[in-house]
């Protein structure tokens, strides 16, 4: 395929996703005709109601499942098997609870075949980058949720991938935890210069990191809006509601999400 | 500064471990004494002998070297039969636990053959498999595979598939799925199986000895209690628990080692106060 847009790190175009009914039942349409791009370097957030298949388009850009229709490109290359290249974030930490910390975040460079002094070297880059240090010989359980957290993206870090794509990676943490997550994230990704594709159900979230916001409806999904967020860097996310311009741009993407939420209420 | 922190803490932990295991020997102690007393009082002599002439036996048995050929040829037997058993279990576990098609088609014939009362078979074996270490070898084996297998199929069977798929997207290969996923993650059901199978182990290669044997731990038992010797028969049986619990340290210390990652495996048993 050499559908090449230059720019775009990721990049959906059609995308149509259903899944089969219980007991062979007609298959429930999940995605419904979804297109949209991911720029280089540029943090773009998902939202929508629960259930409408945000996690799904994840899936689809690790090549983890493939879409009923429609084609995922990364970088220019169709997404056909599952994409080795790219980071990922998922919901749970997901560590493996028998290597220790470090071991944890070396492991996408073991699995690459990395010498084990350079693998050592960049696994404890990446765990000071996420402030880590100190908790290496530490095994997942002996860890608190957010630093688990900070394992997993450490562990994704190390590999330098361009494009990370992240599943409400701070859902099920405590709110404080959260804040600090979020800013040492919009901290790390500004040395990185990675793009971010960014799943969350959390507005304040989704506006106070994103370049832009996709709103998606409820299921089967389709591309309510696409808000560009244009605050400047870096922001507060300790104070967003004292972040000039941040009111507007949550009532912008508020006001899309609202309508859904009407519906439902109606229905 | 009399005593250094250093020994009074070690002498404090000597201590405890030394109260810890009373504590744990003490039923026992007991126990033991309560057989002493109640042989030849409640319970005639002959029924059920007595710790004291049990002792003199497995004394007399050890130095006179009665019973090293019964002792060498068993423990041969309980070794293989485990080792077989325990590498067998693991790898068709393993196998039918990684491809589901395997497992469709071989899981009703393993299930049907885990119903059959292996001990049944025992005159079977000797049949297939003759009078020597052989027979009792495959009847424990057979039973130590059973129970290794279906621990290890139902780990690798319960690995999570988001966890795979994580491992795919940061770069594993089918190998390395195996060895860094799967293999960990069947390790703890590995070693309840493992440690599940010891008694049954004991029990294949005893029931194998009792059928039909040239000699060993089971025969001699047998003998002496077709004889009218309980000392012996008691002796016999102290030998074979010495076995069970020497395996069953070994398989402790296996798991110490292979799963220090587990929470349980730090939690010791809290003290009282």
């Amino acid at each position: 395929m050499t559908e090449t847009g230059t720019t775009n790190s990721l990049s959906f175009k059609g995308i149509q996703q259903s899944f089969p009914g219980p007991n062979g039942e007609a298959p429930t349409p999940v995605i419904n005709d979804i297109g949209f791009e991911v720029q280089q370097g540029k943090f773009v957030s998902v939202i929508g109601p629960s259930g409408c298949g945000k996690s799904t388009l994840l899936q689809m850009a690790a090549g983890l499942l493939k879409p009923t229709g429609g084609k995922v490109f990364h970088n220019g290359h169709q997404v056909t098997s599952v994409n080795r290249t790219i980071g990922f974030v998922p919901q749970q930490a997901q560590l493996l609870p028998w290597k220790t910390m470090i071991e944890n975040v070396e492991f996408p460079l073991l699995l690459r075949g990395v010498s084990a002094a350079e693998r050592r070297a960049k696994a404890q880059q990446a765990i000071d980058k996420v402030d880590l240090s100190g908790f290496e010989a530490h095994y997942p359980y002996q860890l608190s949720g957010g630093m688990q957290k900070r394992t997993s993206i450490a562990r994704m870090l190390v590999y330098k991938p361009d494009t990370i794509l992240m599943d409400e990676p701070f859902g099920a943490l405590d709110a404080q935890t959260r804040m600090v997550m979020q800013h040492d994230l919009q901290t790390m990704l500004a040395t990185e210069g990675a793009s971010v594709l960014f799943v969350t159900h959390d507005i304040t979230e989704a506006v106070m990191l994103s370049d832009s916001v996709v709103v998606l409806s409820r299921r089967p999904a389709r591309i309510l809006a696409e808000i560009p967020i244009d605050l400047p860097r870096p922001r507060d996310m300790f104070e967003p509601h004292a972040t000039p311009g941040f009111a507007e741009a949550y009532d912008r993407v508020w006001s899309v999400f609202r309508s859904e939420l009407k519906i439902k209420r109606a229905a | 500064m009399a005593l250094s922190p250093v020994k009074f803490s070690s002498m404090r932990h000597i201590w405890a471990s030394l109260r810890r295991a009373l504590v744990l020997a003490s039923p026992g102690i007991v126990l033991l004494c309560f057989w002493q007393f109640a042989s030849g009082r409640l319970v005639r002599e002959a029924y059920v002998s007595k710790p004291t002439e049990i002792l003199k036996r497995l004394f007399e048995l050890f130095y006179t070297g009665e019973i090293w050929p019964s002792l060498k040829v068993t423990g041969q037997e309980l070794v293989l039969s485990y080792v077989i058993g325990v590498v067998m279990g693991l790898l068709l576990g393993y196998a039918l636990g990684r491809s589901p098609r395997l497992a469709s088609v071989f899981e009703p014939y393993v299930m049907a053959f885990y119903g059959i009362p292996k001990i049944a078979l025992a005159p079977l074996f000797v049949i297939w498999f003759g009078i020597g270490i052989w027979s009792k070898v495959m009847l424990a084996g057979t039973m130590v595979f059973f129970l290794v297998f279906y621990n290890v199929y139902a780990g690798v069977r319960s690995v999570d598939r988001e966890i795979v798929n994580l491992a795919l997207v940061l770069g594993a290969n089918e190998r390395q799925l195996g060895r860094q996923i799967y293999l960990p993650a069947a390790a703890p059901f590995l070693l309840l199986g493992m440690r599940m199978a010891i008694p049954y182990a004991v029990i294949g290669v005893i029931v194998g000895e009792f059928t039909s044997s040239v000699v060993g731990l089971g025969l001699f038992i047998n003998y002496a209690s077709s004889t009218y010797d309980p000392a012996s028969v008691f002796a016999g049986i102290f030998i074979l628990l010495a076995f069970v619990m020497v395996m069953n340290a070994l398989a402790s210390r296996l798991e110490r080692r292979l799963l220090r990652w587990q929470p349980s495996m730090h939690s010791v048993p809290s003290e009282p106060n």
